[in-house]
C-alpha cells in the first residue's frame, strides 16, 4: 500500500483543480528536496503530490513592466543561470549558488524553499530584501501576500491547504542599487545556514545612503527586514564605524526579540559582522587592512 | 635487460592501476546492498530506544503472526547468549539482560520485504526497566557511579575497561620539579563517526549441510568465522565468510559487522532461505561503533633553550558502553602520548572507561590522533613561551637515528622525521609565512601556519601475534592466483600484493588475479587493521611469490640447460646462456612435464617484540613512521569560519610500493583528519546521539578540503618488503593539530577540544541547545532501507 | 504507476508505486545497482544520476518524476565499443578510486559538469563535486582525473 499517491499538473488552473479535490488530501510537489526527506521520517500528513515542476508558467524568469517574474518551481541553477536575476537580484543569485551540491541546485526550487517555512531557508532573505511578493493561487483566485507576512515562524507558513505559490514578483530595485547575501555555514557546500543576510542598498549623488534594506536570516523566529537598522543607515555616509553600528544594532534587535538564548553569545557577534561586512560589501567599502584576499 | 639476482625494481614503485578500478568506474563492482539472491529474506533489529535498561520482558511470538515474517531471534538462539568481544568479552550479538546504549540491538526478525521485517520488530513485546546510566567518563570510576560494565574479580572498579596502560621513565615528577618551564594543560577530543559512505550490510546463505556462507564486509573474515561457529555452534569447517567489495571501513566495520553477520546467519539457518540485512544510514550512524573520546592531561617540561626534559600524561577513554578493540586503543594511546621526541622522564596513565554514550572502537589512527591532538599542541605551546620557532623546538627534540625512545627501544634504522620536517618546512615556504602572518592586525581575517609532527608504530606491535600467510598458484591458463588473508576494503593492497607477486615472479601484474578474502582460500592471517597489510602481508606474498618463482627457475635452467644463476629475466621471457629468450608459458609447460606444483606460499611474522605492562617498558613495536604535516589556514576572526587554504604533508613510510594508492591513502586520511578538526561532531546527550546522517555529521566536501602537496620519504626499513613501511593510518594522525596549530598562530588562542568549530573559534567553548528547548530523542528514528523487489520491466 | 521514460537512451516502461524514489526505481525495479544509496536525504550524492542533461540525486526525485525524461546512470556511460571512457579511464590511471562506493556518483557529476563546461579551473571541479561526498580520496585525484579529461576532450578534433 503506497504512502501517498502522485499526479502531475501541466497548467496551473489544473494543479489548483487537483490540489482542491476534496476526495484527496493534497500536497504541491516541486524540486521535492525537503519534502522527500520529512516523508522519510514522518508520516505524510497527505495522501496526494501534485507534481507542479512542470508547469512551463512556474518555470520562468521574465520582466514585465517594471518588475521582475519568478516561477515558483524555478531551480537554484536556473537562478543562478539567469542573466536577469544576475543584474537585478545579485542576493538571490548569491543565496542560490551558496547551495553548493549541484545536484541540489538542479532540483531545488524557490517556491519549495519559501513553502517549506524553514527559519534557515537561504531562499527567503533576499526575497524579503527585494520586497518579493508571492503570488498564492486557489480555488477562489489569486492573491498576492509579501514574503515576509507568508513565514509566521519554523516551519509555520500562512499557506491553506490548496494554496499553490505560482511565482514572485518584485520590483526592479532602482537604478544603481546594489544587494549582497552572506552566510555562514559549518561546511563551504551543503551545509544549513547558522546565519545569514541580504542587504540592498543605493547612495545618493551626494553620497548618502539613500537607499537600504536589511534583512538577516536565521536570527529571529519570524524573518523581517531590520527596518531599525536601515533607518539609522538612512541618510548617512557610508563608513565603518557607521556600519559597525549597524551590525551591533542589527544584534541587539536580534537579542531584543529573542531573549539571551543558547545561541545568542555565538550570534550577537557573528550577526555584527555578518551586516557589517555586507554593508560594506553594498556601498563597495574595502574590507579593513591587513586582510588577504581570498 | 637485467641479472636475476640484482634486478632493480620493475612495478613495485611504479605506476600502476588499482586491480579493481574498472569495476568501480563501470558500476559493476558488486557490494552487499547490490546482491540480488533467489529467495533472498529480509532481516532488521530491534534496537534499544534507552541508553541503560533492564530487558524484563522479551515476546518475539508475536512477530512471527506479522504476514510475511518466517523467524525472529533473541539472545536465546545463540551459544552463550551470543557472548563475544575481543579482547574483553562483554557483548553479545542480541542484548542479553541488559541494553547499554542506545540503537543497541535486542532482537532481529527476517521476512519477505524490510517493510514486513519492521512490522514484525514493531511487533515485539519488549519491556525495558530503566537503570541509572552514565554519560560523563571522567565520573565513571567515582564509587558511587551507575554500574555499566560487567562485574570484574579482580576488585576494580567494573566501569573501568581492561586495565590502566602505562608508560614509565625515570621519576617524572622530580624531573618536572627541576624544570624551569613546566606547562599543563586539558585536552579533548570528540568522538568521530567512520562515515563509510556504504553503510553495513551482511548476507547469509546456508548451505547443504547444514552450514553457513556469509558475504561480510568485515575487515577480517576469520575473526567473523571463529565468532560465527562459536556463537552458531557449528564447526569452523561449516562457517565460510567471503569479503564482497567493501564501500569504506577505516576500521569501523569489525564488530558491529560481525554482529549482524550472526543475526543473519541464525536467521538463514532457521529459514534455510538466504537472509540479509542492509543499514540505512540512520541505522549505521546510531548503531555503529565510533572513535572513542578522550579527556587528557598533559604536563610538558622543558629547559629554557626547549630542550625536552619530561612528559606527564593522564588519559581517559570514553569508548561507551561495551570495550570492543579500545583497551588496545589505550594502549596505542599510551605508547604515543608524548610525541616522538627525547625525554629524560615520562609518566603516562591511559585507561578506557564504560558510559552509556553509543560505543567506541576500532579508528583510523587508534588512539595516536587523540594524543598527537594534546602533545603537539603543547609542544607548540611551548615554542611560543619560549619564543622559539616551532620547527626548530622539533628539530631540536625529535628521535633521530640512534636515539632510544622513552619506552626504552633503541631506534636502529629507518628514522626519517629529520627529512619529513625540514622537506615541510621547505616546500611550504615555512619561515617566510610563519614572520609574514605573525605581523598581521587586521581585526576581520587572519592567516596562520602551523605544523604537527607524529609518529606511528607499524603494525599490532605488542598486541598479539603478528604473522600473516599468502597463497599464489599458476592456473591452466597460465594466468596467476594469489589470495592473502589481510583484506581490501578500499586500501589498495590488492593492487600492493600484485605488484609484489609480479615482480618476484616476474610477470605482467595483468596476468595476476587476486581473489576474493575467502575463509575457505585464504591464510588465517590475523586481523586486517593497524595499517600492517603491506609490511606483513606483503612480506608474505614476497616469499609465497619467491618459493613459486624458484621452482620455476629451477625449469626454466633444466630447459635451457644451464645453472639457474646464469638465467636473464627479459620482460616475462627467460633467457639462458645461449641468449635465446624463452617465453614464460614455455617455462611453465616444462615445469609441469617435470611434474613441477606450480603453486607455493609464503608465511611470515614479525620480529619480536616484547612489552612489559607492569613497568611500562620494552620495545612496543618493531619500528615506526614518521611525517610532518604543515597546514595554512585563514580564520574569520568575526565569525570564527576556519578555510584550511593548503596542507603539506611529508611522511617517511619507507619504500613506496603503489604510489598512486600511497598518495590515495596520504590525501583521504588528511581529509578525514580535517573534518576531525573542525566539522565533524559527535553528540550524545543523555545517550543519545544527535547526528544521525549527513545533513548534521559533516564531513569535509570537495570545497572544504585543501589542495594537498604530497611527499614521502623513503627511509627504508630493513623487515618491511623492499623497505616499505606504511600510511594508511599516520596520514590522519597529525592533521588536527597541525590545523589547530595554524588557528593558534592566527588568532593567538589555543582550542583544546575538538571538533574547532565555530563557537569554539569565536568564544572558546561550544554551544549546545539545552535539553528544554529540543529534547534529546528528537534525532532518533531510524527509517527502513529501500523497498527490494523485482517487478517485470517491459521494454517498449 | 506506469513510468515511461528514456534510461541510457533506451526507453522504458515500469510498472511502479507512486511513492518511491528514482533510485529505488533505478535498483530495485530496473536492477541498475551502480548508481548507489548512502544517505538516502540528498547529502551524500552516491546516487547522483543525469537527469535531461542535470545532475541529479535520485533520492531527492520521485519516481513517476521521472516520466518522459532522459535520465543517464553510470550504466549508460562507456565508450563506443562498451569499455570505458576517457573520464572512466582517467579515473583509473590517476589513481581516483579507492572502496568505489562515491565513484558512479563522481563520474556522473564529472560527465554532466563536462557536458557544461568543457574549460572548468580546478576550483570549478571542486565546486561541481561539491555534493558528492568521498571518505576516501580527499577528492584531489578525482579533481586531477577530470582535469585531465577536460584537457583530453579539448584537444580532440
Amino acid at each position: 500500500m503506497p504512502l501517498f499517491d502522485y499526479a502531475r499538473a501541466s497548467t496551473i488552473d489544473e494543479a489548483i483543480a487537483l490540489l482542491n479535490d476534496p476526495r484527496w488530501v493534497s500536497r504541491p510537489l516541486a524540486g521535492g528536496t525537503d519534502l522527500l526527506v520529512q516523508v522519510r521520517h514522518t508520516k505524510p500528513n497527505f495522501q496526494r503530490l501534485v507534481d507542479v515542476s512542470r508547469i512551463p508558467a512556474m518555470r520562468s524568469v521574465a520582466r514585465e513592466e517594471g518588475e521582475i517574474r519568478i516561477g515558483a518551481a524555478v531551480t537554484y541553477t536556473e537562478l543562478v543561470e539567469s542573466p536577469l536575476l544576475c543584474e537585478h537580484a545579485a542576493c538571490l543569485v548569491e543565496a542560490a549558488r551558496l547551495v553548493g551540491g549541484p545536484a541540489i541546485a538542479n532540483t531545488g526550487t524557490l517556491g519549495g524553499n519559501v513553502g517549506n517555512g524553514a527559519a534557515c531557508a537561504d531562499g527567503v532573505p533576499p526575497l524579503v530584501c527585494l520586497d518579493a511578493l508571492a503570488h498564492v493561487a486557489n480555488s477562489e483566485g489569486m492573491r498576492a501576500v509579501p514574503v515576509a507576512d507568508l513565514l509566521l515562524g519554523p516551519h509555520q507558513t500562512a499557506l491553506q491547504p490548496g494554496d499553490l505559490i505560482t511565482h514572485f514578483t518584485f520590483p526592479l530595485l532602482p537604478a544603481g542599487t546594489r544587494s549582497v547575501f552572506l552566510k555562514i555555514g559549518r561546511r563551504n557546500a551543503q551545509a544549513i545556514a547558522r546565519l545569514n543576510v541580504a542587504v540592498a542598498g543605493r547612495l545618493s549623488a551626494d553620497g548618502r545612503i539613500e537607499f537600504v534594506r536589511v534583512v538577516p536570516g536565521s536570527a529571529l523566529p519570524r524573518l523581517r527586514r531590520f527596518t531599525e537598522v536601515e533607518d539609522m543607515l538612512l541618510g548617512e555616509r557610508p563608513s565603518t564605524a557607521l556600519f559597525e553600528a549597524a551590525g551591533a544594532a542589527a544584534s541587539r534587535v536580534m537579542v531584543a526579540a529573542t531573549g539571551r538564548r543558547w545561541s545568542t553569545d555565538y550570534k550577537a557577534i557573528a550577526l555584527q559582522a555578518l551586516v557589517s561586512r555586507a554593508l560594506r560589501r553594498v556601498f563597495r567599502m574595502q574590507e579593513s587592512n591587513g586582510t588577504h584576499a581570498h | 635487460m637485467s641479472h636475476i639476482t640484482q634486478q632493480p625494481l620493475t612495478y613495485v614503485g611504479k605506476p600502476a592501476r588499482r586491480v579493481d578500478a574498472l569495476d568501480k568506474v563501470t558500476g559493476r563492482a558488486k557490494y552487499i546492498a547490490d546482491y540480488r539472491v533467489p529467495g533472498m529474506l529480509h532481516a532488521r533489529c530491534l534496537r534499544s530506544t534507552v541508553p541503560h535498561a533492564r530487558i524484563v520482558r522479551l515476546d518475539v511470538t508475536p512477530a512471527l503472526k506479522v504476514p510475511g515474517v518466517h523467524a525472529a531471534i533473541t539472545s536465546e538462539d545463540f551459544v552463550d547468549h551470543g557472548l563475544y568481544g575481543f579482547p574483553i568479552k562483554d557483548k553479545y550479538m542480541l542484548a542479553y539482560q541488559k541494553v547499554r546504549y542506545v540503537g543497541e540491538p535486542i532482537a532481529a526478525v527476517v521476512a519477505d520485504t524490510p517493510q514486513a521485517a519492521q512490522a514484525g520488530v514493531q511487533a515485539i513485546v519488549c519491556e525495558l526497566e530503566l537503570l541509572p546510566a552514565l554519560f560523563d567518563a571522567r565520573r565513571a570510576l567515582d564509587p558511587d557511579a551507575p554500574q555499566v560494565g560487567p562485574d570484574r574479580a579482580d576488585g576494580q572498579h567494573p566501569n573501568l575497561k581492561g586495565d590502566h596502560m602505562i608508560v614509565c621513565k625515570g621519576d617524572a615528577e622530580a624531573e618536572l620539579a627541576a624544570c624551569p618551564i613546566v606547562l599543563d594543560r586539558e585536552y579533548f577530543t570528540d568522538w568521530q563517526e567512520h562515515a563509510y559512505i556504504e553503510p553495513e550490510g551482511v548476507l547469509a546463505i546456508p548451505t547443504p549441510e547444514g552450514g553457513v556462507v556469509v558475504y561480510a564486509p568485515n575487515q577480517s573474515p576469520f575473526i567473523n568465522q571463529g565468532n560465527l561457529a562459536m556463537v552458531l555452534g557449528l564447526p569452523k569447517s561449516l562457517v565460510r565468510v567471503i569479503q564482497p567489495t567493501v564501500g569504506g571501513s577505516f576500521g569501523g566495520k569489525d564488530d558491529i559487522i560481525y554482529e549482524s553477520s550472526a543475526q543473519v546467519a541464525k536467521l538463514a539457518l532457521l529459514t534455510g532461505r538466504p537472509v540479509r540485512m542492509v543499514f540505512s544510514r540512520e541505522e549505521s550512524m546510531v548503531a555503529s561503533y565510533k572513535r572513542d573520546a578522550m579527556h587528557m592531561r598533559i604536563r610538558l617540561g622543558a629547559d629554557r633553550d626547549g630542550t625536552l626534559r619530561a612528559c606527564w600524561f593522564r588519559g581517559i577513554i570514553d569508548s561507551g558502553a561495551y570495550a570492543s578493540e579500545t583497551p588496545f586503543t589505550a594502549w596505542r594511546a599510551s605508547i604515543h602520548a608524548m610525541g616522538c621526541y627525547r625525554y629524560q622522564a615520562c609518566d603516562v596513565d591511559v585507561h578506557c572507561v564504560y558510559t552509556n554514550n553509543g560505543y567506541a572502537g576500532a579508528f583510523r589512527g587508534f588512539g595516536n590522533p587523540e594524543v598527537c591532538f594534546a602533545v603537539e599542541q603543547t609542544v607548540d605551546e611551548l615554542a611560543d613561551l619560549l619564543g622559539i620557532d616551532p620547527i626548530d623546538l622539533r628539530l631540536k627534540n625529535c628521535l633521530r637515528l640512534g636515539d632510544e625512545t622513552v619506552h626504552g627501544q633503541k631506534l636502529t634504522e629507518s628514522v626519517g622525521l629529520i627529512e619529513c620536517l625540514t622537506t615541510a618546512r621547505r616546500i611550504s615556504d615555512w619561515d617566510r609565512k610563519r614572520a609574514e602572518y605573525g605581523r598581521q592586525t587586521s581585526t576581520e581575517k587572519r592567516r596562520g601556519i602551523g605544523v604537527a609532527v607524529m609518529y606511528h608504530g607499524m603494525s599490532l606491535g605488542a598486541e598479539g601475534a603478528d604473522s600473516a600467510g599468502a597463497t599464489i598458484s599458476i592456473l591452466p591458463d597460465y594466468s596467476v592466483e594469489i589470495t592473502s588473508g589481510l583484506t581490501d576494503y578500499g586500501t589498495g593492497s590488492r593492487t600492493v600484493f600484485t605488484l609484489i607477486a609480479a615482480e618476484e615472479l616476474g610477470v605482467r601484474p595483468e596476468r595476476i588475479h587476486m581473489q576474493r578474502p575467502d575463509t575457505n582460500t585464504a591464510i588465517d592471517s590475523g586481523p586486517t587493521v593497524a595499517s600492517r597489510t603491506t609490511v606483513v602481508g606483503g612480506n608474505a606474498m614476497r616469499l609465497a611469490a619467491r618459493n613459486l618463482r624458484q621452482t620455476l627457475d629451477m625449469a626454466a635452467a633444466n630447459l635451457l640447460q644451464c645453472d639457474p644463476r646464469q638465467l636473464i629475466r627479459d620482460g616475462e621471457a627467460y633467457i639462458g646462456p645461449d641468449e635465446e629468450a624463452v617465453a614464460w608459458e614455455k617455462v611453465v609447460d616444462h615445469a609441469r612435464r617435470l611434474g613441477l606444483i606450480l603453486s607455493a606460499h609464503g608465511h611470515w611474522s614479525a620480529p619480536k617484540i616484547a612489552w612489559d605492562h607492569h613497568h611500562g617498558r620494552g620495545t612496543p613495536y618493531m619500528a615506526y613512521v614518521y611525517g610532518a604535516q604543515i597546514a595554512e589556514v585563514e580564520v574569520d576572526l568575526r565569525t570564527g569560519n576556519v578555510q584550511v587554504l593548503h596542507i603539506w604533508a611529508v611522511h617517511d613510510i619507507g619504500k613506496v610500493v603503489f604510489p598512486q594508492g600511497a598518495y590515495g591513502q596520504l590525501y583521504g586520511g588528511i581529509a578525514q583528519g580535517l573534518g576531525y578538526a573542525l566539522t565533524e561532531q559527535i553528540t550524545y546527550r543523555e545517550g543519545y546521539l544527535q547526528q544521525t546522517n549527513f545533513e548534521s555529521y559533516l564531513i569535509p566536501t570537495s570545497v572544504d578540503v585543501p589542495e594537498i602537496t604530497g611527499v614521502f620519504v623513503e627511509s627504508a626499513y630493513s623487515h618491511g618488503p623492499y623497505g616499505a613501511k606504511n600510511i594508511a593510518e599516520p596520514a590522519l594522525v597529525p592533521t588536527a593539530p597541525a590545523i589547530a596549530n595554524a588557528i593558534a598562530h592566527a588568532t593567538g588562542r589555543r582550542v583544546r577540544e575538538l571538533p574547532i568549530n565555530l563557537e569554539r573559534v569565536l568564544l572558546g567553548r561550544d554551544l549546545q541547545p539545552p535539553a528544554s528547548t529540543q529534547p534529546a530523542r528528537a534525532a532518533f528514528h531510524i527509517p527502513v532501507r529501500s523497498t527490494p523487489q523485482t517487478a517485470p520491466v517491459a521494454r517498449t | 504507476m506506469r513510468i515511461e521514460f528514456i534510461l541510457n537512451g533506451e526507453a522504458v516502461a515500469v510498472e511502479a508505486p507512486p511513492d518511491i524514489t528514482l533510485l529505488d526505481l533505478l535498483r530495485d525495479y530496473l536492477n541498475l545497482t551502480g548508481t548507489k544509496e548512502g544517505c538516502a536525504v540528498g547529502e551524500c550524492g552516491a546516487c547522483a544520476v543525469i537527469k535531461d542533461g542535470r545532475l541529479v540525486n535520485s533520492c531527492m526525485v520521485l519516481a513517476p518524476q521521472a516520466e518522459g525524461c532522459e535520465i543517464v546512470t553510470i550504466e549508460g556511460v562507456h565508450a563506443a565499443d562498451g569499455g570505458p571512457n576517457d573520464l572512466q579511464q582517467h579515473f583509473i590511471e590517476y589513481g581516483a578510486v579507492q572502496c568505489g562506493i562515491c565513484i558512479p556518483g563522481m563520474i556522473m557529476a564529472g560527465e554532466a559538469l563536462l557536458r557544461q563546461n568543457p574549460h572548468p579551473t580546478r576550483a570549478e571541479i571542486r565546486l561541481a563535486l561539491a555534493g558528492n561526498l568521498c571518505r576516501c580520496t580527499g577528492y584531489q585525484q578525482i579533481v586531477d582525473a577530470i582535469e585531465a579529461t577536460a584537457k583530453g576532450r579539448r584537444a580532440q578534433p
